[in-house]
């Protein structure tokens, strides 16, 4: 018999048996469903937790510290030393973390493929106020060019400039400004103090800097960064940092630096070279590895169950097709008396079986998609993502796991397909 | 030309071995109607069954043309079923979800048949047995004697020089059986073919040109064919007391 007439025999087989074809399908189907959106879930979530990353960091950035030997150790003081993170901070020690100094930038300067190395600057300011505001607290943070930001109302395109900043939408409302755009383009101050003055007892050293408004950015769905933070350039922050630090026991010692490498995909390899030096480095992927892993478990447990009702539905392909042996056996025998081969029986079941897996994983997996598209804008509002799905689908995911399922159909058909092929064509046309 | 040859068949083993059929030997020339008459368990159906290689006797030889089917492999007896042999059954066998069309075309299929020329058989054949017109029917939708001729446009739809009969009227009564038997006799003289009719009815070998009385898987009697073999007495009741 060709292959042709088989697989059409084959379905023509099937619709004769309508409703338990549907039913084993169905049963295959669950697992089809399950499988297709914990594979969407999990593509979702890693894009989502891409996403995050690479609004909030740079994968060309490599964030450095410098672990002291004796991690465990609660740190000793030392009279009018900088020795520690804790005099230098001014409060909370952090446990287990050395300062970087600047000999230490220049060192992993000297690493193959680092394009930049920055201190983390964190100047301590006292306030921003606008041209018509009260004077309200600000932290100040690095505007990264390559990190991405939604802006609420004009935006960065490249650098920042020196005197500009980029305020939160719930600063500029904050400042007076009615709406973001009417922010943009105005002038803000910063007032800081130079910490120096304050150690040595004498008079405060205060100053105020200027900055043009250059954009407002918006809340995202994405931004772990502080609401709180307004972004300047590198070179302000540096101007401010060294303004109000300066002299001071901690001045030029800093907790974390962070390594700009040519491209990302040194990233891993400039990582080994400063941990060889004696740092300890994490690159943006290292942030996503973590988040990923937390994805993987849930889409691991989420692919168990499906493979479960996969499993329960191989037994129920199984029992079908026995029955359909045994209901046709009288068509067995007639077709091997009219000189089919044992080889083209064991095709036919063989085909039919075929048939329940793409049938079930085509429902399953369809359903899947339909479902998925119909309630992603539903658990994005739910979940405050905006405008990013949670689910994704993917036509190569879809195929591979309806073509999966017809594989396994086709394994659980060889049973029945083989007792139907070996059917003795005298036993079965006795059969009255 | 169907030579048959010291054909054995034996079922069971040692103690319950039971001889269906026992040193049978005969000659049917091409285009002869054969009736093989005798009993239910006298061992008429398995000689059909050996005759077609359906069954593989132990010992004998079964020359179609010259040719020994049962020294054959099985893909090849297969083709060889598919290609010159048909069958009627008692019981019909019709599948009775399937069109009348699909249910000749079958033959077709399984005989590899390009599709291009199975229409032009299918439809030949259905004419040949006055079904035409229930070409879209389900078989299930005809009456007794309407699935026999069905089944009898099965059997001719790939023109096989052999057509084996097992008790074709069995189910039918003598009305609808004549005609039924018509059909299957019109075919044959057609073309030529070599008939084989199982029964156990007189009437219906009558219309033969020769018939086998099988005993106890003995050839008994043997009228009408041209060299007649001459019967074995039966020796099977001295076995059984051994």
């Amino acid at each position: 018999m060709k292959v042709t007439d088989i697989i059409r025999r084959a379905g023509r087989s099937l619709r004769q048996a309508k409703t338990r074809t549907l039913l084993t399908s169905l049963a295959i189907g669950v697992g089809a469903f399950t499988i297709t959106l914990s594979l969407a879930g999990g593509q979702g979530g890693r894009d989502y937790a891409d996403a995050i990353v690479t609004a909030n960091t740079d994968v060309r950035e490599i964030v450095v510290s410098k672990e002291s030997e004796d991690v465990d150790a609660i740190p000793r003081y030392e009279e009018g030393g900088a020795g520690r993170p804790s005099q230098a901070q001014g409060g909370a020690f952090t446990q287990g973390l050395e300062f970087l100094s600047l000999d230490d930038l220049d060192d992993m300067a000297t690493v193959k493929n680092v394009v930049s190395v920055t201190p983390n600057y964190t100047p301590g300011v006292d306030y921003i106020q606008s041209e018509s505001s009260e004077r309200y607290q600000a932290t100040v943070t690095t505007f990264s060019p390559s990190v991405s930001l939604e802006y609420a109302a004009g935006s960065v395109d490249g650098d920042l400039g020196n005197d500009e900043v980029v305020l939160t939408e719930e600063y500029a409302e904050t400042l007076g400004f009615n709406t973001p755009a009417d922010a943009v383009g105005e002038t803000v101050t910063i007032g800081a103090t130079r910490q120096q003055t304050a150690f040595s007892g004498g008079d405060l050293e205060r100053d105020i800097f200027s900055f043009t408004i250059r954009a407002v950015s918006s809340e995202s769905g994405l931004a772990f960064r502080s609401q709180g933070s307004l972004l300047v350039s590198m070179e302000t922050i540096k101007e401010l940092y060294t303004y109000v630090n300066e002299g001071t026991p901690g001045y030029n010692n800093f907790l974390i630096a962070s390594v700009i490498v040519e491209n990302a995909d040194q990233a891993s390899a400039v990582k080994a070279d400063l941990e060889a030096k004696g740092y300890t480095a994490q690159t943006s992927e290292d942030v996503l590895g973590t988040v990923n892993t937390f994805i993987n478990v849930l889409l691991g447990v989420l692919l168990g169950f499906g493979t479960l009702a996969v499993i329960t539905s191989v037994f129920g392909i199984i029992n079908t097709m026995y029955i359909s042996v045994l209901e046709r056996t009288q068509q067995i025998g007639l077709m091997k008396a009219l000189g089919m081969s044992q080889r083209d029986v064991g095709a036919l079941f063989t085909f039919e079986a075929a048939w329940i897996g793409f049938l079930g994983g085509a429902i399953g997996a369809g359903l899947a998609v339909v479902g998925g598209t119909i309630t992603n804008p539903l658990i994005s509002e739910a979940l405050g993502l905006g405008d990013i799905f949670l689910l994704i689908f993917t036509p190569v995911q879809v195929l591979s796991v309806v073509s999966g399922l017809i594989l396994i159909s086709i394994l659980a058909g060889i049973l029945p397909a083989r007792k139907a092929s070996r059917l003795d064509p005298i036993e079965a046309l006795r059969t009255e | 030309m169907i030579h048959v040859k010291n054909i054995t068949k034996t079922y069971g083993k040692k103690a319950n071995a039971f001889v269906a059929l026992k040193d049978v030997s005969f000659t049917i020339p091409t285009g002869k109607t054969v009736a093989i008459l005798g009993k239910s368990g006298s061992g008429k159906s398995t000689l059909m069954h050996a005759m077609s290689g359906l069954d593989r006797p132990e010992k004998g030889e079964v020359l179609i043309d010259g040719q020994d089917i049962l020294k054959l492999k099985a893909r090849a007896v297969d083709n060889f079923r598919a290609n010159k042999m048909s069958f009627i059954f008692q019981s019909f066998f019709v599948q009775a979800n399937e069109s009348c069309y699909d249910n000749v075309a079958m033959p077709l299929e399984i005989a590899k048949v390009p599709r291009s020329e199975r229409r032009k058989k299918v439809e030949a054949a259905l004419a040949a047995v006055e079904l035409l017109d229930k070409k879209k029917s389900r078989a299930r939708d005809l009456s007794g004697g309407q699935k026999q001729r069905l089944a009898i446009a099965r059997a001719i739809v790939n023109e096989p020089e052999i057509l084996f009969a097992d008790e074709p009227t069995g189910n039918l009564d003598s009305t609808t059986g004549e005609v039924v038997e018509d059909f299957l006799f019109n075919y044959v003289k057609q073309r030529n073919a070599t008939l084989i009719i199982v029964t156990h009815d007189p009437d219906l070998a009558d219309r033969c040109d020769a018939r086998i009385d099988i005993k106890d898987g003995v050839v008994h009697k043997i009228t009408g064919l041209d060299t007649p073999v001459k019967a074995k007495k039966p020796r099977i009741a001295k076995r059984k007391i051994q």
